[in-house]
């Protein structure tokens, strides 16, 4: 009698279970996907300024570079692909900055 | 037994013109050494020019991909597929497979059957069974019964012609050609180029002509990033030095051309009037 008692409360709790796990599995957790919204939009914000690279003054371009530095880790996290690309373009961004800001560094002198 | 002056003279006349035959053969020799390994080879003809054979390492696939440079550079500027897709300039050193083409990157950031081209959607890559699918084909199309859409003649015939080729600056200052520099979820919205000076490189030898080079008309389709630092690591004047041997190489320059830009066999493309030669 107590086993079946058992069985029976097993059997709620999986039927309960079932259900949470798909809702949790078909939507990605709201942390995940705040965290791949925050670093593309950093990324686009950090990598727009490509164009203009020659018009921004040294502190810009520092901190641009300090941005894309900030930026390679949370790069680091995503999957296989998707980091291949993405630190690629970042890197692009990167060099390009720290090119320009070497070519002002030098104007100066 | 002595040598008498007669004698003498004749052994040091053919000792010298024993040097002199040397020295001839070791110039002959080295200009021949320096012409193999600085004068650009002719490129093939146009419609093979710049074509890709992206080697498929699987063994179920459906063979290597046929990649048509010519093609895909009339719709695309180069800085779109080099920057936002993330193709490298060099064959096979992307790492493309039907996996990440499905998850949407590499040829799947437009071949992926929704996003739309000149109004119309780009059929999709590697979408099906590789078996029973037609469509690869298209791609993997290595053998000559293979279903590619587009010939070079027919496809080019409508394009103002160059020495070689076509003449793509003018084909997109005409309207024939649209490149597309910008994908929706993919590129980042930019402001326009500014600063684009051009500037004059002093040729290594004094017989040919120094390059005016256009900023202006390379940056159009490259963008900054492509070419800064990569292929042009410094800003500093006169510390970066331009060659043939590291154009015919791969590098500088020819990154590009002498691959898929125009060929560097033709002198006065970038040369004015060419070299001193060429003049006379």
């Amino acid at each position: 009698m107590l086993k079946r008692e058992n069985i029976a409360v097993v059997l709620v709790l999986v039927g309960l279970a079932v259900p949470c796990n798909m809702r949790a599995a078909s939507s990605p957790p709201s942390s995940t996907t705040e965290a791949v919204e925050g670093w593309q939009k950093e990324f686009e914000d950090v990598c727009s300024k490509t164009q203009d690279a020659m018009i921004l003054s040294i502190d810009e371009l520092t901190a641009l570079v300090q941005k894309c530095d900030t930026l390679m880790p949370q790069i680091e996290k995503l999957d296989e692909t998707r980091k291949k690309v993405y630190m690629g373009r970042l890197r692009m961004c990167r060099g390009l900055y720290a090119y320009v800001l070497e070519s002002k560094k030098n104007e100066k002198k | 037994m002595r040598m008498c002056s007669s004698q003498k003279r004749t052994k040091r006349n053919e000792r010298s013109i024993f040097l002199i035959v040397l020295a001839f053969a070791v110039l002959l020799l080295g200009s021949y050494a320096s012409a193999q390994i600085y004068l650009p080879k002719a490129p093939p003809e146009p419609s093979a020019y710049g074509r890709v054979i992206l080697q498929s390492h699987v063994a179920t696939s459906p063979g290597p991909v046929v990649f048509d440079h010519w093609l895909h550079r009339s719709k695309f500027t180069c800085r779109l597929c080099h920057v936002d897709v993330g193709f490298a300039m060099k064959a096979n050193a992307t790492g493309i497979s039907a996996s990440t083409n499905r998850e949407g990157f590499h040829c799947g950031a437009c071949h992926d059957g929704k996003r739309v081209i000149e109004g119309r959607a780009v059929f999709a890559s590697c979408s099906g069974d590789a078996a029973s699918n037609k469509q690869c084909a298209r791609c993997h199309s290595t053998d000559k019964k293979s279903g590619r859409k587009y010939e070079y003649n027919a496809f080019t015939a409508k394009l103002p012609a160059a020495d070689y080729g076509v003449n793509w600056e003018a084909a997109e200052k005409s309207g024939v050609i649209r490149p597309v520099d910008f994908l929706d979820g993919l590129s980042v919205k930019k402001a326009r180029i500014q600063n684009r000076e051009d500037f004059s490189i002093k040729a290594a030898v004094s017989w040919v002509k120094p390059i005016t080079f256009s900023h202006e008309k390379h940056s159009i389709w490259n963008g900054c990033e492509l070419c800064h630092p990569e292929i042009f690591p410094t800003a500093k004047k006169g510390e970066l030095s331009f060659s043939m041997y590291s154009n015919v190489h791969g590098r500088r320059c020819g990154a590009c051309h002498g691959k898929v830009a125009s060929p560097l066999n033709n002198c006065q493309k970038c040369h004015p009037r060419g070299p001193e030669w060429a003049e006379n």
